[in-house]
């Protein structure tokens, strides 16, 4: 049963997004050159010409943000078996998001210019918004070793693992100082865990890249940052970088 | 057993001569804070640390550990045990009272060998608490401002020498092979005392009532309004049981190579107070309140673990007092519990 | 009794052979295993074994083979719920698992030699009350009346049909079912469990419940059990929890005080009537 598995045909893609989580994809294959051995990349732009249009899962990174990205991923959608959100544009909208909280028109013509009406646009949306998705790998980019469980797991036919955990729990067993105690500002009681806790290990607060975690406390989170001199609007600011579309979705 | 002395001059050269034989951790600093490290150099040891962020238990139950390895081929596995000679050097006394109670946990019913094989390969030398850690730290209303047991050693600090009280056969003969050490002469034994008489009045009772109670009060509180008052703030963060020196929960994964073919199954440090800590396969979480898991944590620390194992299961470290970040703290319950019961 | 040796680490498994694998309905199989060197697992009634695939995970089983029909061999009746249970399910004969145990407490099948037996499980309850029943039926005379009262959500969800029926046809067991919904095939009772009661009148004093099920049937059917009259202690059930690691350190399957790995997952009422985690 778990000896002889086929080798599955996997495919990435990318809309509204820096590619930084591919980038992360093909750090990982030169750590894990056996990954290479378990599956068969069928189209990775950024990483062969090749463009096989057969796979069986897809890795997406990047957030929908035009009316004509919809209907490639649907396409996608329609030949994956599997479709896994790659990193945080994917999975939440991410930084792409920002935008959503000002007027389309003016943000066309702040980064455009006059060419404004060349380019098609729509609010920044995480890829769930449009299709239906398998399997997140969160983070801003993805965590490389978060990709190689969550291939493996695929590969066993196992539901990947997502920590429904905050970054507090990998924090402690790291034993990191904790950020508040170092006069910090860290919004890891709140958001999921599987990152290892990079920022906190490596002395910064938590930007919430990977998402909230579910039922988070957030009155009690902000009761924390008063205790710690901090405002509510510290907060949103922060989470604005990665929880801008979530923000609106809770408000509208 | 025996009280003997080191000066303060051979404890360079008594950590230096355990390294030959000896993996030895002890307290070390950790940016502003105290973590147990691995020491390389005496000079690492901080003896004058006041708490360390996470409890000696790390080199007993480690984070995560490899129980066993595994080929899926004909489901063979070989289990994997550390029994590498370790020295922890420094525990306070909180601390040795809750590896204690680790030992008791893990050798009753089925035994735990991978705990206990560790065990049996670990010397502790523990370090007596002159003056309290911090305004978290409750010891002394928890029975746990001494140890007369659970040491192999135990030093207190005289000034220019260590008093070492010598708990076990393994501790005498660590002494004997790896330290210059004299016998207490009387002037010494005086000055023990004294120091031990005179750290007393420093501590103070920070539980409104004796901690031996603590099973009875927590008996009358499960209906107690505190625990939905828990339940607005607690962040389920689980920060307060990974900081524990007596908790023991784990979760139990495995981890395979990219060909599927070997791999290792892991356990890992788990917390009750985490959301999906008791759902079921089939869908069913019994304890899905915030309210409910804080609960059940106090209780294991007031009420459950005594009733099994005869000893509290909070030592008043404090550790997770300090670690909440929304101060919920042992004191602070339990002193509203022991009020609302007398008022 | 003879539990699996362990080597070394009680969280070593041992490696086991799938002998038979039988589909029940959609969700359920069958699974007969074979211990190596014709051992037996030596379990009560109640017991529970770690099934492990290496590589996937270990879940809690309950046995579900009368150790009276043990001849070498279990069986394990699998709801496909997660990865253990779903990779189980993908399962051919011959395959090799690995298991731990038999592990937790079971019923005390002796103390209730001479009583009249009540079985009520419902769904997938009836896995573990079948260890029993088939003891408590392999060994006939030394109790009084069988009762079998058993209810599904539907007919399609009904597990061992062909013992079902091999039961209805005794005339020395009383044997009712029922389903929560109905389909043109069923022709039976319709309603949820609760309503087989009434049918049945017994002697409180002599008669021993064992009831299974999902959480929320336990309430409901505990009142019918009372009601009827019988004692506290004579209530037995079987409780699920998260045990993963079945030798009482991990905490997960923790029911307030008690470790449901170890004093469990047979408890009768008295046993945690005051638990309040319990039901």
């Amino acid at each position: 049963m778990i000896g002889d598995l086929m080798k599955p045909k996997v495919a990435f893609f990318d809309f509204t997004s820096c590619e930084g989580c591919q980038l992360t994809v093909v750090d990982s294959l030169q750590t894990h050159v056996d990954l290479l051995d378990a599956v068969e990349i069928v189209q990775f732009r950024e990483a062969m010409t090749e463009k096989g249009e057969d796979y069986a899962i897809a890795f997406v990174e990047g957030s929908i943000s035009r009316a004509s990205d919809e209907a490639r991923l649907r396409r996608i959608r329609e030949q994956a078996a599997i479709v896994v959100a790659l990193g945080a544009c994917a999975h939440l909208g991410g930084i792409n998001a920002i935008r959503n909280a000002q007027p389309l028109d003016d943000v066309r013509k702040y980064v455009y210019g006059d060419k404004a009406d060349w380019y098609e646009t729509y609010p920044a949306r995480p890829i769930s918004a449009v299709v239906k998705v398998d399997a997140v790998i969160p983070g801003c980019p993805i965590d490389r070793d978060e990709f190689i469980g969550v291939v493996k797991a695929l590969l066993l036919g196992k539901k990947p693992p997502l920590p429904d955990y905050p970054v507090c729990v990998e924090c402690k067993r790291k034993e990191n100082v904790c950020v508040f105690h170092k006069g910090g500002f860290c919004l890891g009681p709140v958001i999921r865990a599987g990152c290892g806790a990079i920022c906190p290990t490596c002395g910064d607060g938590c930007e919430g890249c990977r998402g909230l975690i579910p039922n988070p406390n957030q009155d009690s989170m902000s009761d924390v940052l008063v205790k710690y001199g901090l405002t509510v609007a510290d907060m949103l600011a922060r989470w604005t970088m990665f929880g801008t579309y979530q923000q609106m979705e809770a408000g509208s | 057993m025996s009280l003997r002395m080191i000066d303060k001059g051979s404890m360079a050269a008594f950590v230096s001569n355990l390294l030959q034989a000896y993996e030895v951790v002890g307290p070390r600093a950790k940016d502003s804070q105290y973590a147990f490290g691995r020491i390389t150099d005496y000079d690492q040891l901080r003896l004058d640390y006041n708490t360390t962020i996470l409890p000696p238990k790390k080199y007993l139950l480690p984070q995560e550990e490899v129980l066993f390895t595994f080929q899926t081929e004909g489901m063979s596995a070989a289990p994997v045990f550390d029994t590498r000679p370790r020295v922890i050097f420094g525990v306070h006394t909180c601390d040795i009272h809750a590896l204690h109670l680790l030992d008791a946990v893990f050798a009753t019913g089925q035994r735990d060998e991978h705990y206990l094989e560790r065990r049996a390969a670990t010397l502790i030398v523990g370090i007596e608490c002159l003056t309290p850690c911090d305004e978290h730290s409750f010891c002394k209303s928890m029975g746990t401002l001494s140890a007369s047991e659970g040491f192999d050693l135990h030093l207190t600090d005289l000034g220019d020498r260590y008093a070492v009280e010598v708990g076990t056969p393994a501790g005498e003969a660590l002494l004997a092979r790896y330290a210059a050490n004299h016998g207490a002469g009387e002037s010494e034994v005086g000055l023990l005392d004294k120091m031990l008489s005179e750290k007393w009045p420093r501590f103070s009772y920070r539980l409104d009532f004796d901690g031996n109670e603590l099973p009875a009060l927590m008996a009358v509180s499960y209906k107690n309004p505190i625990w939905k008052e828990l339940e607005g703030r607690c962040l389920a963060c689980g920060s307060c049981n990974l900081v524990c020196p007596t908790c023991y929960c784990f979760d139990v994964q495995d981890r395979v190579s990219m060909d599927r073919k070997t791999g290792e199954r892991i356990r890992v440090w788990d917390s009750c107070q985490l959301a999906e800590f008791a759902r079921v396969g089939s869908g069913e979480n019994f304890r899905k309140t915030r309210a409910e898991r804080q609960r059940h944590r106090f209780f294991r620390k007031g009420k459950y673990i005594p009733d099994m194992h005869g000893e509290l299961g909070c030592v008043g470290c404090g550790r997770c007092a300090r670690a909440c970040l929304v101060d919920i703290t042992p004191v602070g319950v339990w002193n509203a519990l022991h009020k609302a019961h007398t008022a | 009794m003879s539990p699996i040796p362990t080597v070394g680490s009680v969280y070593v498994p041992s490696p086991a052979r799938v002998a038979k694998v039988k589909a029940l309905t959609v969700m359920e199989k069958l699974f007969t295993i074979e211990l190596p060197w014709g051992q037996s697992l030596g379990h009560q009634p109640g017991q529970f074994v770690e099934v492990s695939l290496f590589g996937i995970g270990e879940a809690p089983i309950s046995i579900s083979s009368s150790p009276s029909r043990s001849n070498g061999v279990f069986e394990l009746c699998v709801r496909k719920v997660g990865d253990v249970t779903g990779a189980l399910h993908g399962l051919e004969e011959g395959a090799t698992i690995g298991v731990r145990g038999p592990m937790g407490t079971g019923f005390p099948v002796e103390k209730f030699r001479g009583k009249d037996i009540l079985f009520a499980p419902g769904g997938l309850g009836l896995a573990p009350a079948r260890s029993l029943i088939n003891q408590v039926l392999d060994e006939r005379g030394s109790f009084g009346r069988v009762m079998i009262l058993y209810g599904a959500r539907n007919p399609a969800e009904l597990l061992f049909k062909d013992e079902l029926e091999a039961w209805r046809q005794r005339s020395d067991v009383e044997f009712l079912v029922t389903v929560d919904r109905s389909d043109e095939s069923w022709t039976g009772n319709v309603g949820v469990i609760t309503t087989l009661f009434k049918h049945v009148v017994v002697n409180p004093r002599n008669t021993v419940a064992v009831t299974i099920g999902p959480p929320v049937m336990y309430r409901f059917v505990l009142m019918e059990l009372l009601g009827k009259g019988i004692p506290e202690r004579q209530i037995w059930m079987s409780l699920e929890r998260r045990m993963k690691c079945g030798v009482g350190k991990c905490g997960h399957c923790q029911i307030n005080n008690l470790y449901c790995c170890q004093q469990g997952p047979a408890f009768n009422y008295a046993q945690i009537k005051g638990v309040e985690e319990a039901i």
